[in-house]
């Protein structure tokens, strides 16, 4: 078991923060902004790692592994949801011609 | 042996019922033997009983429960059997009256081919059956419910013929109108129950006892004296009464059920309908007695209806019709005698006019038929000689209606006068009501025998008249007993004859008297004169019988003399506007179609309006309002991922700042 105190980083924790923000807000761009579907799914991972940089950084800084831990299950997660989102994106593909996602309302009222 | 076979005097009918209504077709005569055979059960039972009440045992016995209540003040409903002196006596007349009336229906109705005989004969014995029952009950309420059933049987026989259109329309309106009056007897009773705790009429604890209590002890009950609102209940009740025994101003329904097949008629003016509303009043006398106004507005209404009927009696022209008003003045008299506190006065023209009345229909039936269904008496004459059975039996009750010595209705009709006027002496209210009384013997000695004289005298006014149908010995037969019933009858409660001789022979006040002492005669009579003040002056009764019966003989005789000889003449024409006002019998029924259409309907419209427009606008204001709120609002719904997206971070970020904000992060 590694024995990290919190001094031992390199690089102030608050950094760590601004950046994970940074990459989650980026995500958070494109989920607003992109009409394709593959853009969300790539726009979504950005997200789901700008909460793994957290995890990391604050299981560094308190010296527990629990963070980690919890990186690499939010991991195997992002596998399983990109698994999921492609097969839902070639049903769409299948039904409406494309992966335009404003294009599938029908579902609405 | 005591009394367990007293229920059967009531279900015999009912059976008769059941059987006529499911087996009547298959059945000979339409089912009027099994109705006879019941109502003759129901005769025999009733004297069997009424020999055991004479004995002295009493009846009064709950029988069943059907809402036994629980804990304290809990009110408890059953139906019950109270047999006395007063319900055994209307027993008989009930049963008696039905089984004649059974039998003379068969030549009425059999005889002269008319159909659906199973429906009329169910309905008799319905009938038959909500009367006895009615009679026999125990408690108010349960008395209420068979003084309903009553109205209902009326309801359905009075519209038998149904396929034309006045006979539906006249039971529609004997139904509704005295429905109006049930309407207060409802509330009357439930206030009873509510305050007493029991509508029972006799025995320990019974309402007209708690209510004496309550007066001595000078109770307050629900904010009023106890002697006021026991007037009120009383009066909440009488509303019932006014509108079955059709008193004035609930009288109107009465000549409209002349619609009704004649037997029927003599049914529901001798034994049933209208005698049910007397007969509550007697049932529960000593409440009334507590209530000076209660006796007082009693009283004055029947003497008022006594005369006002009988005025409009002396101008029709139709034989049912005379007779139709004849009762609503004889039911008049009735009431006039219970609020005096002439309780056997009362009881005992109860019974002789139950007689007389049942007589004037069926010889009136008889007459019918034998005319082939005309009941114009211009059209009529001289059916003296050709009907002499009708004719003299006719004349026997006619006798009897116009109170002429010896004939029973004399001596009742006497007695109640007596009973008014010896009160009336102290009370002047009442002596108005007497002169009232007095007034209305002359009319009904004229309308009488102008009804007499021009149906059975003078020369045949039509070719029916000339050659009326004969008639068999199932209508002769009841005309006979009912004739000398309305002979002798009379004779059971002489009081005149008794002061003169000074002999005991007033039966009828002494069986009265008989039985349990809170529902005898003398009883009523102390406690009338200790709460309502009903003081008799003494008074001999020979002289005001002997007015009476110059009055109604100078009636009689005016009539005679007007409508003599073989082509009698109209002559109310000579009464010019009076007849019109007559005719139209006060334009009473003008003004309660007017409160009918002009009130009420104006009135349920506005409530309509009301209904529809406020309440009904709050309804579905609250739906349309929700409805076109979600239509604007489900546009949020785009089915747009990015738009709920934008949503959530948009709300998220409002979330922040306002936490932050109050939170105090800034």
């Amino acid at each position: 078991m590694l024995d990290l105190m919190p001094t031992q980083l390199l690089v102030p924790v608050e950094w760590y923060l601004v950046l994970s923000a940074g990459v989650f807000c980026i995500g958070l761009f494109g989920v607003l902004t992109r009409k394709n579907a593959l853009m969300f799914l790539i726009s979504v991972e950005l997200m789901l790692n700008a909460a793994n940089i957290n995890f990391v950084a604050f299981s560094l800084l308190w010296g527990n592994l629990t963070g980690q831990t919890f990186a690499l299950f939010v991991m195997a997660l992002a596998a399983a949801e990109v698994a999921v989102g492609i097969g839902i994106i070639l049903v769409l593909y299948r039904n409406f011609r494309g992966v335009d996602v404003t294009e599938a309302t029908t579902m609405r009222w | 042996m005591a009394f367990e076979y007293a229920p059967l005097i009531a279900l015999f009918p009912l059976a008769s019922f059941v059987i006529a209504l499911a087996f009547g077709k298959y059945l000979p005569k339409g089912g009027a033997l099994v109705g006879m055979i019941a109502t003759a059960g129901s005769l025999l039972l009733s004297i069997w009983a009424t020999i055991r009440v004479a004995g002295g045992e009493i009846y009064n016995e709950t029988l069943y429960t059907w809402v036994a209540g629980v804990g304290d003040g809990a009110i408890t409903l059953t139906f019950g059997i109270l047999l006395d002196p007063l319900s055994t006596m209307m027993l008989i007349i009930v049963s008696l009256i039905a089984f004649l009336v059974h039998m003379f229906s068969m030549g009425y109705m059999n005889d002269d081919g008319q159909t659906g005989l199973p429906r009329y004969y169910a309905g008799l014995g319905l009938f038959t059956f909500s009367m006895l029952s009615f009679v026999l009950a125990d408690n108010l309420l349960m008395a209420f419910m068979f003084f309903e059933l009553v109205g209902l049987c009326s309801f359905l026989l009075i519209g038998f013929w149904f396929r034309e259109d006045a006979p539906p329309s006249g039971a529609k309106k004997a139904f509704l109108v005295t429905r109006f009056g049930d309407y207060f007897f409802l509330i009357g009773t439930v206030g009873i129950l509510a305050t007493f705790g029991t509508a029972q009429f006799a025995g320990e604890g019974s309402f007209p006892q708690l209510a004496q209590e309550a007066i001595v002890g000078g109770e307050t009950m629900f904010g009023f004296p106890a002697e006021t609102w026991v007037t009120i209940l009383g009066l909440l009740v009488l509303g019932g009464v006014i509108g079955k025994s059709a008193q004035f101003p609930l009288h109107t329904w009465l000549p409209d059920a002349m619609e009704g097949p004649t037997p029927v008629s003599a049914l529901i003016h001798a034994a049933t309908m209208v005698a049910a509303g007397v007969f509550l009043v007697a049932r529960m006398f000593g409440f009334y007695a507590l209530s000076p106004t209660a006796l007082g507005i009693i009283a004055f209404t029947g003497g008022f209806t006594a005369l006002f009927a009988a005025t409009m009696g002396v101008v029709k022209d139709d034989i049912k019709q005379v007779l139709a008003y004849s009762t609503i003045s004889q039911y008049g008299y009735m009431m006039l005698g219970l609020g005096v506190a002439g309780y056997v006065a009362a009881t005992f023209h109860l019974m002789t006019h139950a007689f007389f009345k049942a007589l004037l229909f069926l010889g009136a039936g008889a007459v019918i038929i034998a005319m082939h269904h005309e009941q114009n008496m211009w059209n009529m004459g001289g059916l003296k000689d050709k009907m002499p059975v009708t004719y003299w039996t006719f004349l026997a009750g006619s006798l009897a209606l116009a109170g002429i010595l010896p004939f029973s209705g004399f001596w009742s009709k006497d007695e109640i006068l007596y009973d008014a006027l010896i009160v009336g002496l102290n009370e002047p209210i009442i002596l108005a009501a007497y002169a009232m009384g007095l007034l209305a013997v002359f009319f009904t000695g004229f309308y009488t025998f102008r009804m007499v004289l021009l149906t059975f005298h003078g020369e045949p006014r039509s070719d029916h008249a000339e050659h009326p149908v004969p008639l068999g010995w199932n209508m002769k037969i009841p005309l006979v007993v009912l004739g000398i019933l309305a002979t002798v009858a009379g004779f059971i409660n002489m009081v005149p004859v008794a002061e003169i001789t000074g002999a005991d022979i007033e039966f009828l006040g002494s069986w009265l008297d008989s039985g349990p002492e809170e529902t005898a005669y003398t009883t009523y009579t102390a406690i009338a004169a200790e709460f309502a003040g009903f003081e008799a002056a003494e008074l001999s009764p020979l002289l005001p019988a002997v007015v009476a019966l110059a009055i109604a003989l100078a009636g009689a005789g005016a009539a005679v003399f007007l409508y003599r000889g073989p082509e009698p003449e109209e002559h109310t024409n000579k009464l010019g506007g009076a007849k019109d006002v007559l005719v139209a019998n006060y334009y009473q029924d003008e003004y309660q179609v007017w409160l009918a259409e002009g009130l009420t309907q104006r009135t349920a419209r506005a409530a309509d309006t009301f209904d529809q427009g406020v309440v009904d606008g709050v309804v579905n204001g609250a739906g349309s309002v929700s409805l076109f709120g979600s239509g604007r609002i489900r546009r949020l719904q785009t089915g747009v991922v990015t738009n709920y997206a934008a949503l959530i971070t948009i709300s998220l970020v409002v979330l922040l700042v306002a936490f932050g904000i109050y939170g105090g992060w800034f």
